[in-house]
């Protein structure tokens, strides 16, 4: 077996209740990798991200993904979260009354008590907390804001970089998390995902557009289209997409 | 006290502030014995009249708690008279088998008054809620501004929610609205959530105290609202 294979996606098929939209896709991510996927609207790029985090709204009809040497397709949302696997929305959502700070301690402690870890002393919660935020430049006082209510298109893109820091998964699956930001945003966010970037971890980070890639440099491309993943190769594919749009690739 | 009118006159320029305890053994509630800024009246369900003088002002906040039965939960408010301001707040937990009838009547007899209401409440198991909201804004109430809103979430499918928001409107120049919504826990909020790690059930606690968090925003920051917030958290946990 291959030490370095993250996910393994084989002839992945799902469909929303009345929609057929996975026809069949294959992918294998490796440790330090990071994966692009672009394609044309209504592709299928973000069901692929939701199917992966487990949202339930999606059947899978066929085909087999494991994490980490795990059949991921078995696992509830909050177990891939464990295992160490990262959603970063493309439109996060609001959760008034409950506070940023309540909520990633919710979720970091939830995940030392699957891994049968102790709760983090507010001591060091707070000063994981403090780092992170300085990460992505969010303001302390965004700690007591309620979850995303009222936030900039790029405070929360933000806030999802904030929280993928803080639960440091070993994948992180970005679905556009380009789409609706400024330049500075988008270099924020993009500084924050090449700070988290290590050895040990890879990112799938999807998108339409070429200008996240003006930041995040891929190691590897791909088109999906209809379904299906029509093309993979280097950085390069995305000069050839952002030259001759999706049309020229079959 | 159970079945016990609760009547008053709010005289000219006084306040009030009332938190009602309807549920069983309320009284031995820790929140009902340490409040400070509320005089807290734990009771059965019962009738209360008000009549709030000009610059009156009354805070009024019902809390149903699980296990109430059959509780009919009535307000008789009047605006009598100007610049008086009545806000009526109440949020109802019934998991069970309760059957909660809540009425307000709500008159603006007399112009410049404000009222104010929000009622929020979750219900589940075979749990059977009503809520008649009525407004009644007379035709020398002018300048009136009256707002009224009924949301409830239900949990099962044999739960029932009916709501009835009334406006009688008789005089000019008022602002008033009302709006009434009966949903379920909304799945994308649920998925975000777990998708963070947080599991299911602690995932839906969270949507629960998030929806009923509008209704104890209205209540000032302090030592009560955290009590108050931390007893509705505590049911959540132990009855939902």
């Amino acid at each position: 077996m291959d030490n370095d294979i993250l996910l393994k996606i084989e002839g992945l098929e799902a469909r929303t209740e009345d929609k057929e939209i996975l026809k069949g896709v294959d992918l294998t991510v490796r440790r330090g990798e990071v994966h692009v996927i672009m394609g044309p609207n209504g592709a299928g790029k973000s069901t692929l991200s939701s199917v992966l985090a487990g949202k339930p709204q999606y059947i899978v009809t066929a085909g087999k993904v494991t994490f980490l040497g795990q059949d991921l397709l078995s696992m509830s949302p909050e177990e891939r979260s464990w295992a160490g696997i990262f959603l970063s929305f493309q439109y996060p959502v609001e959760i008034p009354g409950v506070t940023i700070t309540n909520f990633i301690k919710t979720a970091v402690n939830s995940r030392r008590e699957a891994r049968g870890e102790a709760p983090l002393s507010a001591g060091a919660f707070l000063k994981l907390m403090k780092e992170k935020m300085e990460l992505v430049q969010m303001k302390q006082e965004f700690a007591r804001r309620e979850v995303n209510v009222g936030f900039s298109g790029g405070e929360k893109k933000r806030n999802e970089i904030f929280q993928m820091a803080m639960l440091d998964p070993v994948l992180s699956i970005l679905d556009e998390t380009d789409s609706g930001l400024d330049v500075d945003a988008l270099r924020i966010v993009a500084q924050g995902v090449n700070t988290l970037k290590t050895p040990e971890k890879a990112a799938i980070v999807i998108t339409h557009y070429q200008r996240l890639l003006d930041y995040i440099v891929p190691d590897i491309v791909h088109v999906l289209k209809d379904g299906r993943i029509v093309r993979t190769a280097g950085k390069e594919l995305v000069a050839q997409i952002e030259e001759q749009g999706y049309d020229s690739i079959n | 006290m159970t079945g016990k009118d609760e009547n008053g006159i709010l005289r000219s320029g006084t306040r009030d502030k009332v938190l009602y305890v309807i549920g069983e053994e309320t009284e031995n509630l820790p929140f009902v014995k340490t409040a400070e800024g509320f005089r807290v009246i734990a009771a059965g369900g019962a009738g209360r009249h008000i009549v709030l003088e000009g610059n009156a002002e009354a805070e009024i906040m019902a809390l149903v708690l699980p296990g109430t039965g059959e509780t009919n939960l009535d307000f008789n408010v009047e605006m009598a008279g100007a610049g008086a301001v009545c806000r009526l707040f109440g949020i109802y937990l019934c998991p069970e088998n309760e059957r909660l009838r809540i009425n307000v009547n709500l008159t603006h007899s007399q112009g410049q008054c404000s009222s104010y209401q929000s009622f929020r409440g979750i219900v589940g198991g075979t749990a059977r809620v009503e809520f008649n909201g009525r407004i009644v804004v007379c035709q020398d109430a002018c300048k009136t501004e009256a707002y009224q809103e009924n949301q409830s979430l239900l949990l099962s499918d044999e739960a029932r929610v009916d709501t009835s928001p009334q406006l009688e409107i008789y005089a000019d120049d008022v602002k008033c609205s009302h709006g009434a919504a009966v949903g379920r826990l909304d799945e994308n909020e649920q998925f975000y959530m777990r998708s963070r790690g947080i599991p299911e059930r602690e995932a839906k606690v969270l949507q629960m105290i998030s929806f009923l968090s509008p209704v104890l925003d209205f209540l000032p920051e302090g030592r009560d609202r955290d009590a108050l917030a931390g007893m509705v958290e505590q049911t959540i946990r132990n009855r939902f």
